[in-house]
């Protein structure tokens, strides 16, 4: 493994060296040191840039990345994170509540578990899941769902979970599945969908 | 730390604004600012020209006209030769001028690192200056200049910005807030900021603080300069979009939509970067026209200023 000794400068220099570096051979493994923390987060960003898969460390005063797996370089440039093939149409789905409907609770707590797993029929028109108040809670430990929303992500399917809800139960760190979202994009999303389904 | 106070200072060190606000008389008072760096670009009139440009613009975004300027140079003598200093100072002199403004003095000091600025006088009405806070609900943002001047310019050190990108973000960078501000002026805007070193959010993180209001921001609306992501993408930020973004992560509530990178242009430090205004939506769409006729042409509505007293930025 190379090792490139960038302590001392600060940006652009330590991405330039590992550049350099890259661009003269072509390496597997490559460790990068620098001293300050943007430094850190550039290289990581130039190593990842070109195939990488990178680990941050620090040792002593120093911080080092560590690449793996490069591919060649390209100019291909970078891109947002990967979303699933679009569908024919944008179907938003909003859940506002754990339960589905009034009257018996336990009846309403069922109804929403088949619910969730059944909504993958709609295929790659299921754009967006938002889910806000009481739907937070289908993304925490415990959620009879989780299994099934976290296989909807990992599907492609974005997730988008309402922070201000997250605060006000009190389940921040306890979200295990979708990302956190503000009403501003949940409100961007309702606008771009084709269709905006509120359960 | 105490200020020392008088009665005759409208805006002082205490209100941390884009300059200081003196009172003469009922119908006037001064506008004072400093400014100077090191150099940006390579072009030494170019350099002249933009510290001129990024000086006077803390006058434009208190709604003022610049009347006087002053030079201050820090030069290695022994090192460089006096002729690049000249091209300097007549950069400086040649965007003063296209200002209206006159350099009437100013003073030098041997350095070992070369730096340029200006000190800046201007008129103002003291009934019609523009803070940073007066943001009311509703009110519309409007951004008069693309960001990305931070990341290109790093670009730009690291050697890897092609010829016609720098002539274009240099270009930028010397134009002038004038016209923004002239533009502003017929339309009573509510609040104005210049964009510089803390980056879009940390300004209207400092517009927002102290306000009673909270913005929201369309990510996908604020103008980019050409190549910024990908430069971004590749590593080339600069320490103090970082840094910037440290400092005010918890104003700042990011949507789903906004990756990291973006994340850091919106943080990203910008050179003589646009006037931010804040102005009531039924001005809005007349003010936009003026800015575009008076060649303003990369203006942009970018959010809007809500009731919400969380001080809060939502961005998406």
């Amino acid at each position: 493994m190379k090792e490139v000794d960038a302590r001392g400068l600060s940006c652009p220099a330590p991405v330039l060296q590992t550049k350099a570096v890259l661009e003269e051979t072509h390496l597997e493994e490559i460790k990068v040191i620098v001293d300050n923390a943007a430094s850190q987060q550039n290289v990581e960003r130039f190593l990842k840039s070109q195939g990488f898969e990178t680990v941050l460390a620090e040792e002593g005063e120093d911080l080092t990345i560590t690449g793996k797996g490069g591919s060649a370089p390209s100019e291909q440039q970078p891109t947002p994170a990967p979303e699933a093939e679009p569908g024919e149409q944008k179907i938003m789905v909003m859940c506002a509540t754990d339960r589905i409907g009034f009257g018996d609770d336990d009846l309403g707590l069922k109804l929403m578990v088949n619910f969730i797993r059944t909504l993958k029929e709609m295929g790659p028109d299921l754009w967006r899941l938002v889910l806000v108040n009481n739907g937070v809670k289908l993304t925490i430990g415990g959620s009879e769902v989780l299994s099934d929303l976290q296989a909807c992500e990992e599907g492609g399917l974005t997730i988008l979970v309402c922070g201000t809800c997250l605060e006000h139960f009190n389940l921040l760190d306890q979200k295990q599945v979708g990302i956190t979202t503000n009403m501003l994009d949940i409100v961007t999303a309702m606008q771009l969908a084709d269709k905006v389904v509120s359960i | 730390m105490t200020f020392p106070k008088d009665e005759n200072v409208l805006v002082g060190l205490d209100r941390a604004d884009d300059a200081g606000v003196y009172r003469v008389s009922d119908d006037l008072a001064l506008i004072q600012t400093v400014d100077f760096f090191t150099p940006i670009v390579d072009d030494p009139y170019w350099f002249g020209q933009i510290a001129a440009a990024n000086a006077l613009s803390d006058i434009y975004a208190m709604g003022g006209v610049p009347k006087t300027a002053m030079n201050l140079v820090a030069f290695p003598l022994k090192q460089m030769d006096i002729g690049i200093l000249r091209q300097i100072i007549q950069g400086g002199i040649d965007k003063i001028s296209e200002a209206g403004v006159v350099l009437i003095g100013g003073h030098s000091v041997e350095d070992s690192e070369l730096k340029y600025g200006l000190s800046v006088t201007g008129f103002i009405h003291p009934d019609r200056i523009l803070v940073k806070k007066n943001l009311q609900p509703g009110d519309v943002l409007i951004l008069t200049k693309p960001l990305g001047t931070g990341v290109i310019n790093t670009a730009i050190k690291g050697g890897l910005a092609p010829d016609t990108l720098i002539e274009q973000v240099t270009r930028l960078m010397a134009t002038l807030n004038r016209s923004a501000a002239e533009a502003m002026s017929a339309h009573s805007v509510h609040a104005c900021t210049d964009i510089t070193g803390f980056g879009l959010l940390g300004h209207l993180a400092e517009m927002v603080l102290g306000s009673g209001c909270s913005m929201r921001v369309h990510a996908s609306k604020v103008p980019v300069l050409p190549e910024t992501l990908a430069y971004a993408g590749m590593g080339l930020v600069p320490a103090g979009a970082y840094n910037n973004k440290a400092f005010r992560a918890s104003m700042v509530d990011f949507g789903a939509s906004i990756d990291a990178l973006m994340q850091d242009i919106l943080f990203d430090p910008q050179t003589s970067g646009g006037l931010l205004i804040s102005v009531a939506p039924d001005r809005a769409e007349a003010l936009m026209a003026d800015l575009i006729e008076k060649g303003v042409e990369q203006s942009a509505i970018i959010g809007d200023v809500t009731a919400d007293s969380s001080e809060k930025i939502f961005v998406a």
